[in-house]
């Protein structure tokens, strides 16, 4: 063959191939999921879209996730979008390493500001700017086993709706013999408890910045009286939700606080007619609050390209209305879910979302969250009196705060 | 040109060369972690600043914030109860479980093998399997004694503030068992067993051999096996991750896991790295006792 | 004989009592979810669950496996390669110095690699080994091992008697030969039971591949038994499955192994 014709060959190859690369843009998604899950669907789905734009997928555990962010900001190796929890965002926010996406969102025709719901709202919300979209959401309710509400003699249909209520529901559930206790929460010394805890003070006017008050000291006297009294195992102090949860699953609990991830295996494992109803309120005519929880899709603000990424964020926001049955997790957003999964127990979840606050934010929220925790564990400890424990933790939560 | 042949050959320069290429390998990957911790801990460290070394010194502010810190004084009795206890505890059952597989009886070694289990497990499931076996209500163990009589009540291995640390260091035990256990064994299969029968002869008891004999024998291995056995269970991490994450309030806490919860969890670097310090400083105590003890071993 | 067989009933009482965390793990590895917090306890799965090929294939476990065996192989070879000559050489020249050095060697490793492991990154990172995972991992945890081996080979060069080697001098062998044909075949017990222990703490490393190896297919089964855990679930069964997937042919070989390495063989070459 022509010795010209086969350099002419070569060249254009070559010049093809870095005209398709200098085309196709590279973003890097960091996530807590692991293939075949959110991140990993939705990013596929986008790239077959886009087909200009493809989207490297990582995964990172949950714990480790502000860790390696840290670093990886530290190493000039940070992702151009990644998945940060909740209370987070507003530390990576503060220091001017997430994109401030006003401007993007006023531009959008996809994304209406309005639309997402007020706690999701304000998780992404710092000083101002909101720094990232939710990707959806979770909160907590209260479980219960219908069956054992009927051989206790209480009506199945009208679950407990304030404290008392639910007090009384749940000394008259605890059956030590059967070794079946009348509830399950966790009160753990870590970020769930907290989780678990703040509504109980924001439902009594409290929250996260004001932890000393009578509310709270209700609220607290209330759980240690929930253990003291054997209605709900003293192994709460050291069990995260889920392990709690699969006390309830396993009919040794019968009612319990957790959120919307436990139903695949509950339905699944749970040999009994189990409900859900929102979490009670101290009475009748309390203002209402529940827990926030999921995460946040946010664009670091050293991304080299902000408005692939913003396009890939709208994507996910306009398939909000997937997320319950596909994954799991509540829209953070007005979106109308059509024949959801577990209908009852999502009408009672989705009304929840209403109330649901956001923790914080505050950069500094970890110590402030161990504070809470801290007052948590010294009461139901019997080390300190509710009241001691609160005024402590709010002179450690004055010392960030201030 | 011979001479400093020689010399790498038959001379000084052989163990010279042998011990700089360990100790020029450890200098150069661990030296360099220690030292930043050195440091940080007289800095203000922030989770973002981890990265350059330019950060502002503040002196001993951060170990002036630690040890004023109500719960540091008894964490600080905690680490020691867990290292003493755990020490103690290891060396005697696997010293004695050693001598037992030295006794003569079918499958002795195929038996002792199996103690390397508690080796290789994943500390992650080796910390959810002891979570369920000490779970209150429907642990194993609870289960087990109170089918066998010997406790009425279940105990709240785990969230009574009295027994947390306890349980975790029987937890800990049995994951330093093994490692007690084969090295010791070790030791024994090489003390030559005509030692004993000259012992014997000379009418020796059972017992007076054991001190006369296996002991001294096996003084550089019982050095060995204690101080990294010190160090071991000062690294053990996952079990308070897994089992009680330090608590109820603080009641099952150790340095390494408080150190970690700081620098990590409520991102207090500066302040996480005074713990680590202190750690060290811990260790230099106990190297120095261990590098003592060595110079009495028995050398055949 | 009697003697023999009771003792052997007691041995195997023991094994039992030790090994229950073991049964504990096949057995939850069976169970679902829920049966786990069932109370009273079961000890045999009602309803067993296999879940043994479905873990394997959806996690790719051969991937993680090899994985691990090349971090821990060559954990393994650097520290044999560098520890074994120095730990010789501390068992019989005792001066100042050596206490010095045998000091530093144990100091190295006090820190718990969860403590480590940052400046660890943030120095690989300088010097550019981060295009290199596995091989970070490998030099970070013999960093993190070697002191370990360096102690226990010690204690075992201590008891080879010196005669042997002064008469192996004296026959005019060169030290370089009377170490490695003389003390080191009478020391490979000692030799081979800590290497394997290096083995298989380097088999479970976990904290720095976490950090250090960001691909998923250059990752240890380690890492990826963290893929069972979620922010509020944990799928403690399929956790189970995947370590007995991973324990159990590691422990019979092993089991194998040392009754070969501990018992006999060489305690006939010593007396």
């Amino acid at each position: 063959m022509d010795m010209k014709y086969y350099a002419l060959l070569t060249t254009g190859l070559v010049s093809l191939a870095t005209a398709s690369a200098a085309q196709q843009v590279e973003l890097d998604l960091w996530t807590i999921d692991d293939p075949g899950e959110y991140h990993y669907v939705m990013a596929d789905e986008f790239m077959e879209a886009h087909p200009d734009i493809k989207i490297n997928v990582r995964t990172v555990q949950f714990e480790d996730m502000v860790n390696d962010l840290a670093r990886g900001v530290a190493s000039g190796d940070a992702p151009d979008i990644t998945y940060i929890d909740n209370p987070e965002v507003a530390l990576f926010a503060s220091r001017g390493l997430l994109l401030d996406l006003s401007e993007y969102i006023e531009a959008s025709d996809v994304v209406n500001a309005e639309d997402i719901f007020p706690g999701p709202l304000s998780s992404v919300t710092y000083e101002g700017g909101i720094y990232g979209l939710p990707r959806g959401a979770n909160t907590i309710a209260l479980y219960y086993n219908a069956d054992m509400y009927r051989d206790a003699g209480l009506d199945p249909d009208n679950p407990p709706s304030t404290w008392a209520e639910l007090y009384d529901a749940a000394k008259a559930l605890t059956k030590p013999e059967e070794n079946v206790y009348g509830l399950a929460f966790s009160a753990v010394a870590t970020e769930e408890g907290t989780f678990q805890f703040l509504p109980w003070l924001q439902m009594t006017g409290g929250d996260y910045n004001n932890v000393n008050t009578e509310g709270a000291v209700e609220a607290l006297n209330m759980w240690k009286a929930f253990i003291d009294e054997g209605i709900a195992s003293p192994d709460t102090l050291i069990r995260g939700q889920w392990d709690s949860t699969g006390t309830f699953n396993a009919g040794q609990a019968a009612m319990s606080i957790s959120g919307p991830w436990e139903l695949p295996r509950m339905s699944s494992e749970a040999d009994f007619d189990f409900r859900a109803t929102m979490l009670p309120a101290p009475s009748a005519d309390a203002e209402r609050a529940s827990a926030l929880g999921e995460g946040d899709n946010v664009i670091l603000a050293s991304s080299d390209n902000p408005d692939e990424a913003f396009m890939f964020l709208e994507f996910l926001m306009a398939n909000m209305d997937r997320v319950w049955n596909e994954f799991g997790y509540l829209p953070a957003s007005d979106v109308e879910v059509t024949d959801p999964k577990y209908p009852e127990i999502y009408a009672v979840f989705e009304e929840s979302m209403k109330y649901a606050r956001n923790r914080g934010p505050h950069p500094e929220w970890p110590r402030i969250s161990q504070a809470i925790q801290g007052a948590i564990q010294s009461t139901l400890t019997g080390q300190a009196s509710a009241e001691d424990a609160l005024a402590d933790a709010q002179s450690r939560i004055d010392r960030v705060l201030n | 040109m011979l001479v400093f042949k020689n010399t790498f050959r038959d001379g000084v320069g052989f163990d010279a060369i042998l011990v700089t290429l360990a100790l020029g390998y450890l200098v150069l990957f661990s030296a360099f972690p220690l030292v930043y911790n050195l440091v940080m801990s007289f800095q203000e460290v922030d989770l973002f600043s981890l990265a350059s070394f330019d950060r502002p010194f503040v002196g001993l502010d951060n170990y002036e914030d630690v040890l004023t810190r109500t719960e540091a004084s008894s964490i600080f009795f905690n680490t020691v109860k867990f290292v003493g206890i755990s020490v103690v505890a290891q060396l005697v059952v696997g010293f004695a479980l050693a001598m037992f597989f030295q006794l003569d009886f079918p499958l002795n070694t195929w038996l002792r093998g199996l103690f390397l289990a508690g080796w290789i497990m994943p500390a992650l499931v080796v910390g959810a399997v002891w979570s369920w076996i000490f779970a209150g209500d429907f642990g194993v163990l609870n289960y087990m004694l109170q089918a066998l009589g010997i406790t009425d009540a279940k105990i709240f291995w785990l969230s009574n503030p009295d027994v947390a640390l306890y349980s975790v260091i029987i937890a800990n035990i049995w994951l330093g068992v093994p490692f007690n256990m084969i090295l010791l064994s070790v030791g024994l299969a090489g003390i030559p067993e005509d030692v004993y029968e000259a012992a014997q002869l000379d009418g020796a008891s059972r017992i007076q051999r054991f001190f006369t004999i296996t002991l001294p024998m096996m003084r550089a291995q019982l050095g060995a096996v204690i101080s990294l056995g010190v160090i071991f269970t000062l690294q053990q991490f996952d079990l308070f991750a897994a089992l009680t994450q330090g608590g109820p309030a603080n009641s099952s806490n150790v340095f390494q896991y408080w150190s970690w919860q700081l620098s990590f969890q409520y991102y207090e670097i500066g302040v996480g790295s005074v713990i680590s310090v202190l750690m060290i400083l811990f260790v230099v105590f106990v190297a120095a006792i261990y590098v003592r003890s060595t110079r009495h071993e028995q050398v055949m | 004989m009697l003697k023999r067989y009771s003792l052997l009933a007691l041995a195997l009482v023991f094994v039992s009592i030790y090994l229950f965390p073991l049964y504990w793990m096949y057995v939850t590895a069976l169970k679902t979810g829920t049966e786990i917090f069932a109370f009273p306890p079961t000890f045999w799965p009602e309803d067993p669950q296999w879940m043994v090929a479905e873990v394997w294939s959806r996690l790719k476990m051969d991937v993680y496996l090899k994985n691990s065996l090349l971090i821990a192989l060559g954990t393994t070879a650097i520290v044999i390669l560098t520890g074994t000559g120095c730990a010789y050489v501390l068992s019989r020249i005792r001066n100042r110095w050596m206490d010095a050095v045998l000091f530093v060697v144990l100091m190295m490793q006090v820190l718990p690699s969860s403590l480590m492991v940052t400046p660890i990154f943030v120095a690989f990172n300088q010097v550019g080994l981060n295009e290199f995972p596995r091989t970070s991992v490998i030099l970070a945890q013999a960093a993190k091992v070697l002191p370990l081996y360096i102690v226990l080979c010690r204690a075992t060069f201590v008891q080879v008697p010196r005669e042997l080697e002064e008469a192996a001098l004296v026959d005019g062998n060169s030290r370089v030969g009377a170490f490695l044909s003389i003390i080191v075949p009478l020391a490979r017990n000692g030799i081979l039971v800590t290497s394997v222990l290096i083995f298989l703490q380097s088999f479970g490393e976990y904290v720095y591949s976490r950090s250090l190896i960001t691909q998923r297919a250059l990752q240890p089964a380690t890492v990826g038994l963290q893929s069972f855990m979620g922010p509020n679930t944990s799928d403690w069964s399929g956790v189970m499955t995947y370590s007995a997937i991973y324990v159990t042919p590691i422990l019979i070989v092993f089991v194998l192994l040392q009754r070969q390495i501990v018992s006999g063989l060489t305690s006939g070459a010593l007396k």
